[in-house]
């Protein structure tokens, strides 16, 4: 196999440049750690840069706020499946990490004061329930890509180096379980890069594309959990995936929550706001899993919308055009080109779409990776981090509140860097690695680059995608499930017979989207498993055939280990009912009405 | 001298037609530019004949529908599918645009589809944006502040200020601009194109950014700015419908305005 | 193998600081030629038919030799800088470049001073 390898030796290794990869690159390197960010994209082109509606803040620029109101909607929203010491860090550390955000450049809306413009967003209140809190930082509706864009731009700033264009293989993890480094594949000339580093920082973003319809960008395959698995390392909570309400039916591209919060509403055939049935108080401004059921529900009833009843509308009218090409100008261009709506004029047709994970990889408020070892559930991995949508803190539990990704992606992003300068000598000597460090990732490509077989990588992840669609949706039973599950196994099985035509090693996209593949259909697996296991109600994951939440059994996270042939073990992790200081008690559970 | 011929190993050549279609309800054709690095020799168009009644509205549909199904090794870039990313930017039936958002139904005849005009190509549809991103970096795109930063509040804007920024924040760094832009194609080295002059012009008119007379001293020059002949092919071809020659000539404007 | 970087490449010798003189100049020319040349092809088309003798006591006119000189020189001036654009704009090649401009450069103010010459001699000769 004569694949040239290039040594590379840094204190830090990013792995991704979306938004929380960005904020620890920038943050270590202005920290003077020598950086490398290793991206299968150029950073511009993360999937942050779709986020729309806003980032939370308890700023209180337009309404008096508080971090821990934050923090017990977070909570609420969560299922009481976060952990509290991790919500009360993000909740507390959002106010000056969006402070250094603004002074980084990013053009935020402004109220008449000049302050950040803040909007409502579902689930965000005050006084602990009581009124709806306007917490959600926006620049327009184009609020991910103001802030990717800026995170580039100070990244660019402090010098960090990029690796653009390259695939991160595996990690490098040694005899102990220390991870050294990465072995990653320059896509341009097909060059192998080993990376030396004394932290492995995983911002690899949410596995979206495992489903047939989602939000997420062709790039969403959650390249870092595969990775960990891997590496024998669980990941957590990998049943709860969030289900946005607003899809563009047919396209699936997101319709952010912020029209609901400047106002909007949704309707079904019979020209209903229905929400007012499902969620008294907050109405349409509900929590995603909330709404989405119930626009299933109303769609599974008879009332859905077009000839085949079968999604709903949303209305933005009403708000006139003022408004909307000042607060939503990128809905109304989407609206536009991929629905064929003008939305001063008419509704826009949604439906309930994959669009977030909930779940990944298991770490602390530091973003240091954790596993379940000799009885120690918060064992941390030593050199590995995890920060962004990969990560599973947990401070989203078992349902994201809309606004508090991009937060999550900035606080820890921050806090990782934060960590690193404290435990980090700049330029410290690298331990060696192994003359077989990397070996197994190297084998692995080459063999399928070579594989022969009788599927192609589209056959096999449209069934992988038309599986998830189907029996991990928004409601599940034991069986669909079960079904599901075997479906899925055999499918991950079938990928064995993949066929791939193209034996090139420069810019070879056949040969990254089948190791793409690859790493989507074992978290596939974990997802049906998962979810098959908890025998409960919680947030987003909804089982029929356990209709209510159920504390005593299941106030637990779970985690998924999966074994080379595909077996998956499961265990489990206590939620963290403590705070982090004594400015905030803990909220104990209680039930979730909105 | 500028190069109005393409070089002889640039010629493209006639290649190959696949066409498996039985009873297509909607043919369409799409011509593609391909280029293969390992085998080296002269690029070609090939030309794939789908049924778009099984395939989604959007160019980036069709390319993805031909890899799926038909060819494999074609090679593109994409990734968000809703003309955020900049990723697909791509010259289909004769403009720069992102195939994401440019509609199979708005183009008559055979879709032709090339690589962004006049960049080396690394394989078919894929082109080096490396010296774009590089000049990007040259106009040190992040703000510039000297006054001591508010330790617990954000610098204030007032929304008129804010609202000077619509139009040049937004821009995704696609390159449909720079590389529709006839100065840029004969002086893409010394010229920085107008996706690079908007971004300067987004910080040149950032209230909070105090480096406005440097940010113009770096412009002012006959290649780096000057070389913009107002032609307008990059506002005519932005898939966000910004308007960079404006912003060009805005620039210029104030470089007039402080002598 | 690149082993020199874009940045480098792209900041160059630096900002040359000039090209708005240019700018200004080169509209200002434009602007000027409006009126210039409308009143010079009025008078060309008035003029049309008539003698010689005719043409050179219009030429001898205060007013007309003032403002043909000053058409001249604003012309010339403006075909300067639009030839000197597309020199730079097309050509490359750094020696070629700089004769070709010096020659162009050349060859205008000849022309120019040709031209000037020419009026003075039939405004003030006898």
């Amino acid at each position: 196999m004569p694949y040239p390898i290039i040594e590379h030796k840094y204190d830090v290794v990013i792995v991704g440049a979306g938004g929380a990869g960005l904020r620890a690159t920038l943050g270590m390197a202005e920290k003077g750690l020598t950086t490398a960010c290793v991206t299968k994209v150029f950073p511009t082109r993360s999937h942050t840069v779709a986020a729309q509606g806003g980032i939370s803040a308890a700023l209180g620029n337009m309404g008096s706020d508080d971090w821990r109101w934050h923090m017990y909607d977070t909570i609420k929203g969560s299922d009481w499946l976060g952990d509290q010491d991790a919500i009360e860090y993000m909740c507390r550390e959002a106010v000056p990490a969006l402070i250094e955000l603004e002074q980084y450049g990013v053009p935020f809306s402004r109220t008449e004061e000049g302050k950040i413009y803040q909007r409502p967003f579902g689930g965000m209140t005050t006084d602990y329930g009581k009124g709806i809190a306007q917490r959600t930082c926006a620049a327009a509706d184009r609020t991910g890509h103001a802030i990717l864009h800026t995170l580039y731009q100070q990244a660019l700033k402090h010098k960090a180096d990029f690796f653009i264009e390259y695939f991160a293989l595996d990690l490098i993890m040694d005899l102990e379980g220390v991870c050294q480094g990465i072995l990653a594949l320059n896509i341009a000339d097909g060059t192998l890069h080993r990376f030396s580093a004394h932290r492995v920082v995983l911002a690899t973003g949410g596995y979206g594309r495992a489903y047939f319809s989602c939000t997420s960008a062709h790039t969403c395959t959650g390249d870092g959990n595969a990775m960990l698995l891997r590496a024998n390392l669980p990941l957590q909570d990998m049943e709860f995936v969030q289900f946005h309400p607003t899809g563009i039916y047919g396209s699936g591209c997101l319709i952010t929550e912020g029209v609901r919060g400047e106002g909007g509403f949704l309707t079904n055939a019979n020209g209903e706001r229905f929400m007012e049935r499902y969620a008294s108080n907050a109405k349409d401004l509900a929590s995603r899993d909330v709404v989405s059921r119930a626009m299933t529900i109303e769609i599974r009833e008879g009332r859905g919308i077009g000839p085949y009843r079968d999604h709903i509308h949303l209305h933005l009218e009403h708000l006139g055009p003022e408004i909307i090409k000042e607060r939503l100008p990128g809905i109304a261009e989407s609206a536009q080109i991929f629905a064929g709506v003008d939305v001063t004029k008419q509704p826009i047709p949604v439906l309930p779409t994959v669009h977030y994970n909930m779940g990944g990889i298991p770490t602390n408020y530091y973003g240091e990776v954790l596993t379940l070892k000799d009885g120690n559930p918060d064992r941390v991995v030593q050199g590995l981090m995890a920060i962004g949508e990969c990560a599973c803190v947990s401070v989203h539990g078992a349902n994201r509140l809309g606004s508090n990704s991009l937060l999550d992606i900035i606080v820890f992003g921050r806090a990782a860097a934060i960590r690193c300068a404290q435990q980090l000598v700049r330029n410290a000597p690298h331990r060696p690695l192994s003359l077989q460090a990397g070996q197994a990732a190297l084998e692995r490509l080459d063999r399928l680059r070579h594989n022969k077989g009788h599927l192609s990588v589209a056959d096999i992840r449209l069934n992988m995608q038309r599986t998830m669609q189907q029996h991990a949706a928004v409601f599940r039973t034991g069986d669909s499930l079960a079904e599901g599950l075997q479906k899925i196994t055999d499918i991950h099985r079938s990928f064995a017979h993949v066929q791939i035509n193209d034996h090139s090693l420069i810019w070879n996209t056949e040969l990254i989207e089948a190791l793409e593949l690859e790493n989507l259909l074992v978290q596939a697996v974990v997802t049906l498993k998962s979810a098959l296991n908890r025998t409960e109600s919680r947030g987003a994951h909804a089982r029929e055939d356990y209709p209510s939440r159920d504390d005593e059994r299941w106030l637990k996270h779970s985690l998924a280990w999966c074994n080379d042939q595909g077996q998956i073990t499961l265990d489990y992790r206590p939620v963290h009912m403590y705070t982090l200081t004594t400015e905030v008690e803990v909220i104990p559970p209680r039930p979730r009405v909105y | 001298m500028a190069k109005f011929t393409l070089p002889p190993h640039s010629v493209i050549q006639k290649g190959h037609t696949v066409n498996h279609l039985d009873n297509p309800q909607h043919p369409k054709k799409f011509i593609i530019y391909r280029w293969d690095p390992n085998t080296g020799g002269q690029p070609r168009t090939d030309t794939y004949e789908i049924d778009l009644a099984h395939c989604g509205p959007m160019v980036l549909d069709a390319l993805l529908k031909i890899k799926n199904e038909i060819d494999s090794t074609l090679t593109f870039r994409r990734s968000c599918r809703e003309g955020i990313c900049g990723s697909c930017a791509m010259n289909i039936d004769g403009t720069n645009t992102l195939a994401c958002t440019k509609a199979i139904a708005d183009i008559k005849g055979p879709v032709k589809i090339y690589p962004l005009p006049h960049l080396e190509i690394m394989r078919d549809l894929v082109p080096d944006l490396t010296y774009f991103y590089s000049q990007y970096a040259s106009i040190k795109p992040w703000i510039q502040v000297h006054t001591a930063l508010p330790p617990d509040h954000e610098m204030l804007q007032s929304k008129q200020d804010r609202a000077k920024l619509d139009g040049l924040y937004e821009c995704i760094l696609c390159a449909c601009c720079s590389t529709s832009c006839p100065s840029y194609w004969w002086n893409g080295d010394r010229y920085l194109g107008p996706a690079i002059l908007l971004q300067a012009y987004r910080w040149i008119m950032d209230s909070r950014d105090e480096d406005t007379g440097e940010r113009l001293d770096n412009l002012e020059d006959p290649f780096r700015l000057y070389r913009c002949h107002t032609i307008m092919n990059c506002t005519n071809t932005c898939p966000k419908g910004l308007n960079p020659a404006k912003a060009i000539a805005e620039i210029k404007k104030m470089l007039v305005q402080r002598r | 193998m690149r082993l020199r970087s874009h940045l480098a490449k792209i900041r160059g010798l630096g900002s040359a600081r000039a090209g708005t003189e240019e700018f200004i100049s080169q509209r200002l020319t434009a602007i000027a030629l409006i009126p210039l040349l409308l009143w010079f092809v009025t008078a060309l088309i008035s003029l049309a038919g008539a003698d010689y003798d005719t043409a050179v006591e219009w030429i001898r006119r205060p007013v007309v030799t003032t403002f043909l000189i000053l058409l001249i020189l604003v012309l010339f001036h403006h075909a300067h800088s639009g030839l000197r654009e597309v020199l730079e704009d097309y050509i490359h090649h750094e020696i070629i470049k700089t004769i070709a401009m010096v020659s162009m450069k050349f060859l205008i103010i000849t022309i120019t001073v040709g031209s000037v010459l020419a009026i003075l001699r039939i405004a003030l000769g006898n």
